[in-house]
């Protein structure tokens, strides 16, 4: 499932970047708001190009910034390559 | 042109009494000194006490490495290294002191080597500063940068308040509230497109120190309908070179005239060779990257010769070739491909290689992805391509 993947990098992310445990991601977390900066957020975008094969930062024609963990998780819903 | 004599009437610094703009030093503890100064407002009181009362002032980032600071501080002529206690014990003097044209050193920035000194003087600085009495300005660079100085100056001389934005951006967003002109890269207007609070009233975004991208110029424009939308393309070699305000990436290819030209590919601005490739598509002119292979990570310059000598440095590391890789976020990562020796253990080699570059780099420049690899690509001379 597309959410435990993110979850699973992003904790992965989390342990490489810091030494607290990482934050329990729910729906309205602000990502940025976890104490990941613009530097471990750009890791974790990354590291999920590599793990699933996609940016969708790079397909998207829209400028959009994904805000809310769900917001983020539908982002990378909605660009995912048709299987 | 002397800056305590220059604040324009009304100018305030928030945390700041109007007298400390307006004071200078009544002794000088030597003829040419470097500021390394960690508050931000402490400096901006040191740069009203000082001009015009020293021959020169060297301005140093408060990150630099201490060794890097003394050296270059020495290679200025500059006899003594003022720290936030010794700015703060300045005893101010009469407004007839003696005045002198104070140089002012800006440093460039990079991962490599000593930093290059840049002398300017207070009116080269200001050269783009106008008149906006009414503005309050955020400033959230370095000021000792040249995009932060240039916040400094345009408050200080053009007029209106300045605010200084310190701590996390959810803080700088908190204490910019009333903020109407506000300049910061294109990586920290991302992250506060991507926090639910935002900056209310800003009148004017400045973006500058990395190449504004499209999908942020876009985004911006849409998150601010009310703010005009700017993007500077500045060095701290040049100057301020140009501004572009049409939202979009690039300029406009009827700006290359006379002072500003492409020469085999590469900007050239008041006749000095900026380094950046750019490509003329039309009407516009778009930014390739560097010449150099200098990479620009959120702001902070990493060149790829000084991350690679910290990977030769760790034992198994056999060759290593470090590039940029493109990010939606930071504009571009540090990417590592390197060679291993004959039958390395390659989880204990990454571990290595990820500890020796924390300890030897700045967070910027340690490599985000690490890739092992068989075999580079070498040319006659035995020098690995970079494509």
């Amino acid at each position: 499932m597309l959410e435990n993947s993110i979850k699973s990098v992003f904790n992965s992310v989390w342990a490489s970047e810091k030494t607290s445990p990482p934050p329990e991601l729910s729906a309205d977390t602000v990502l940025l708001n976890t104490g990941l900066d613009s530097l471990g957020f750009a890791i974790f975008v990354s590291s999920l190009e590599d793990e699933l094969g996609y940016d969708p930062f790079t397909i998207s024609q829209d400028a959009y910034y994904p805000q809310t963990f769900a917001e983020f998780v539908a982002f990378y819903e909605k660009f995912r390559p048709a299987a | 042109m002397i800056l305590s004599q220059s604040i324009a009437p009304g100018a305030t610094v928030e945390g700041l009494a109007p007298e400390d703009l307006r004071a200078v030093a009544g002794s000088v503890p030597a003829a040419r000194v470097a500021l390394m100064v960690r508050d931000p407002l402490i400096l901006i009181r040191g740069l009203c006490a000082l001009d015009g009362r020293v021959g020169a002032i060297l301005l140093l980032s408060h990150a630099l490495p201490a060794e890097t600071a003394v050296a270059l501080a020495e290679q200025a002529g500059c006899s003594r290294i003022l720290t936030d206690a010794d700015i703060a014990r300045l005893p101010s003097g009469p407004a007839s002191a003696p005045e002198v044209e104070t140089e002012w050193l800006m440093t460039t920035s990079g991962t490599t080597g000593m930093p290059k000194i840049v002398p300017h003087t207070l009116a080269s600085l200001a050269r783009s500063v106008r008149p906006h009495p009414d503005a309050v300005w955020g400033l959230i660079y370095d000021p000792t940068r040249f995009a932060g100085l240039q916040v400094v100056l345009q408050a200080l001389i053009g007029g209106g308040r300045l605010v200084v934005a310190q701590g996390s951006p959810a803080q700088q967003v908190a204490a910019l509230a009333g903020c109407t002109h506000l300049s910061a890269t294109p990586t920290w207007w991302r992250r506060v497109l991507m926090l639910p609070e935002r900056p209310q009233g800003l009148r004017q975004i400045t973006l500058g120190g990395e190449i504004a991208d499209q999908p942020t110029l876009s985004a911006l424009a849409a998150a601010f309908p009310d703010a005009r939308l700017t993007h500077i393309y500045a060095s701290t070699e040049a100057g301020v070179g140009f501004s572009v305000k049409d939202g979009r990436e690039g300029f406009p290819a009827d700006y290359l005239t006379g002072d500003i030209r492409i020469e085999g590919g590469v900007l050239w601005l008041h006749g000095i060779d900026s380094g950046d490739r750019v490509e003329r598509d039309g009407d516009r002119v778009r930014f390739l990257g560097r010449e150099n292979g200098m990479m620009n990570i959120g702001g902070v310059k990493v060149y790829p010769e000084a991350v690679e000598s910290v990977l030769l440095s760790v034992p198994d590391v056999v060759m290593a070739k470090v590039s940029a890789k493109r990010s939606p976020v930071t504009g571009a990562l540090v990417m590592a491909e390197v060679k291993l020796a004959e039958g390395a253990d390659p989880d204990a080699a990454r571990a290595r290689i990820q500890t020796a570059s924390r300890a030897a780099l700045v967070r910027e420049a340690v490599p985000a992805i690490i890739r092992f690899v068989e075999e580079f690509h070498v040319n006659a001379a035995g020098k690995i391509v970079r494509s």
